[in-house]
């Protein structure tokens, strides 16, 4: 049970290499990122159904090794960095006009050079992993100094340092309120939700910078502004593109670090879409989303479980659990797609949120909702 | 990385409370504010991942390690005072702490 209960936690990583190694030889290949993305949102369609706890012991501990997980979440940075060198290596390639040509080494088909097309596909898979990545630099930021900044290095691969500091100190904080960006209101859809929340942090972080840093009697432009520092540690990533690919690779890193900031901010617009709380009162489960279906459990590294995360925010991800917080019933693959589509989402999470008006939130919560339906946004 | 492999020390914390002192033993990777609440000591707290403040607490003798920064939460003064966020600090020896518990 424990080997199951740890290496269920891989997919990531595993893909993660398989995206590196299809790049790596070229051809339709590079494509592999995309099209185990979307072999995956199928899987977690059909294992909607599917709802496992977290399994204990007879001691009641968890079978979670805590060393192999953090291990291998540590080991995802430079996954993460060799993901970019190698889109970086394929763009060098490009530009430099590296002639097409089938290359077998033993077993495997290696392609020199690349084409457009499946530069694009190189792109895209790079951008849906970097972005999946998201998840791991989540986990790090509620643990230990080392893990925090860890965390940062990995946010900062996607142009989003300052995500470290504004999900501590201000979706923790400040969940279900409109003080905090990365809560969707009634009423907004996930393209504006990217825009709104990714701004919101960045600002919220800086804030938070400036008053620290004041209180302090330190200058805000000065490098021991964190926000700042959080920048400097995307710089490598930009040199890289710019050096491999001039224009194409100014190309390749916005769409990188667009899609994979977009992932991000779908998940936090899942997470909590439409749920009020009373400014004051304190974070219950009721003020999140859980997706825990099997698949986007074993995936996400149960970053599913929101309601228990919220709660017990210092929790390891393997001992997270269902705690009975309102629940979309579907995982977040098939639910991401209905995001895409507002007016299906919409439709979609309306019975939901009458439901969580009427059988979870307090009366001062539905007061709020109603202020929402007053202005003819239902869901 | 490498702490998460080193052999572990427990220490003791005495918690000096609105009405008496209580000894506690916290171990190594535990935080102050975890192995209070797994012994029922009624802790004040409410977010647990270091952004409210409501854990604070006054260490008057011995170390923690301050597993995040707390300048973002306590002022300059709290600081130079002793005070720490009981959610996110470990011991790195003995000490002495004060908190008002919840009644």
């Amino acid at each position: 049970m424990k080997l199951f209960v740890n290496a269920r936690y891989l997919i990531v990583p595993v893909s993660s290499l398989l995206t590196i190694f299809g790049i790596i030889l070229g051809g339709l290949l590079a494509w592999v990122g995309v099209f185990l993305f979307g072999v995956y949102t199928i899987i977690d369609t059909l294992t909607k159904d599917i709802h496992l706890r977290a399994e204990k012991n007879q001691d009641g501990e968890s079978y979670g090794v805590k060393e192999f997980q953090y291990v291998v979440m540590y080991i995802m940075l430079p996954v993460f960095i060799l993901l970019q060198i190698v889109l970086a290596w394929r763009l060098f390639q490009f530009t430099s006009g590296v002639g097409i040509e089938p290359l077998q080494i033993g077993v495997l088909n290696y392609q020199t050079g690349i084409t457009l097309t499946n530069l694009i596909g190189a792109t895209l898979s790079t951008a849906l992993w970097a972005g999946l990545g998201i998840i791991y630099g989540h986990e790090l930021s509620h643990n230990k100094k080392e893990g925090f900044f860890v965390s940062r290095l990995i946010m900062a691969l996607s142009g989003s340092a300052h995500f470290t500091y504004a999900h501590v100190y201000n979706h923790h904080l400040d969940l279900g309120h409109e003080d905090d960006p990365a809560t969707a209101p009634r009423g907004r859809n996930v393209y504006a939700h990217t825009w709104l929340s990714h701004a919101g942090q960045s600002k919220f972080s800086y804030d938070l910078e400036q008053k620290k840093l004041r209180k302090q009697g330190k200058s805000t432009l000065s490098f021991k502004n964190k926000w700042i520092i959080g920048y400097l540690y995307s710089l490598p990533s930009v040199f890289l593109f710019v050096w491999a690919g001039g224009l194409y690779g100014v190309a390749a890193l916005i769409t990188v670090w667009a899609i994979s900031n977009f992932l991000l901010e779908a998940l936090n617009f899942m997470g909590h879409y439409g749920l009020i709380r009373n400014p004051g009162e304190p974070v219950e489960h009721r003020h999140s989303w859980d997706n825990d279906n099997v698949f986007t459990s074993w995936f996400f590294i149960e970053i599913g479980r929101q309601g228990d995360h919220h709660v017990r925010g210092e929790t390891y991800f393997w001992e997270l659990d269902d705690v009975g917080a309102p629940n979309y019933g579907i995982g977040y693959f098939s639910l991401f797609v209905l995001t895409l589509i507002p007016p299906l989402f919409r439709r979609f999470v309306k019975k939901l949120l009458n439901d969580w008006d009427k059988n979870y939130a307090t009366d001062a919560e539905v007061s709020i909702a109603n202020k929402f339906k007053a202005l003819g946004i239902q869901s | 990385m490498f702490n998460l492999f080193k052999k572990s020390k427990d220490h003791i914390a005495d918690i000096e409370t609105n009405s008496n002192t209580i000894a506690l033993k916290v171990e190594k990777g535990k935080t102050l504010l975890n192995a209070a609440l797994s012994s029922g000591i009624a802790w004040p707290h409410k977010c647990k991942v270091g952004s409210c403040g409501t854990c604070k607490s006054q260490v008057l003798l011995g170390d923690i390690k301050a597993q995040i920064d707390f300048g973002y939460v306590l002022s300059q003064e709290e600081i130079e005072a002793g005070y720490v966020l009981a959610c996110q600090s470990e011991l790195k020896s003995d000490i002495k702490v004060k908190i008002k518990l919840i009644e």
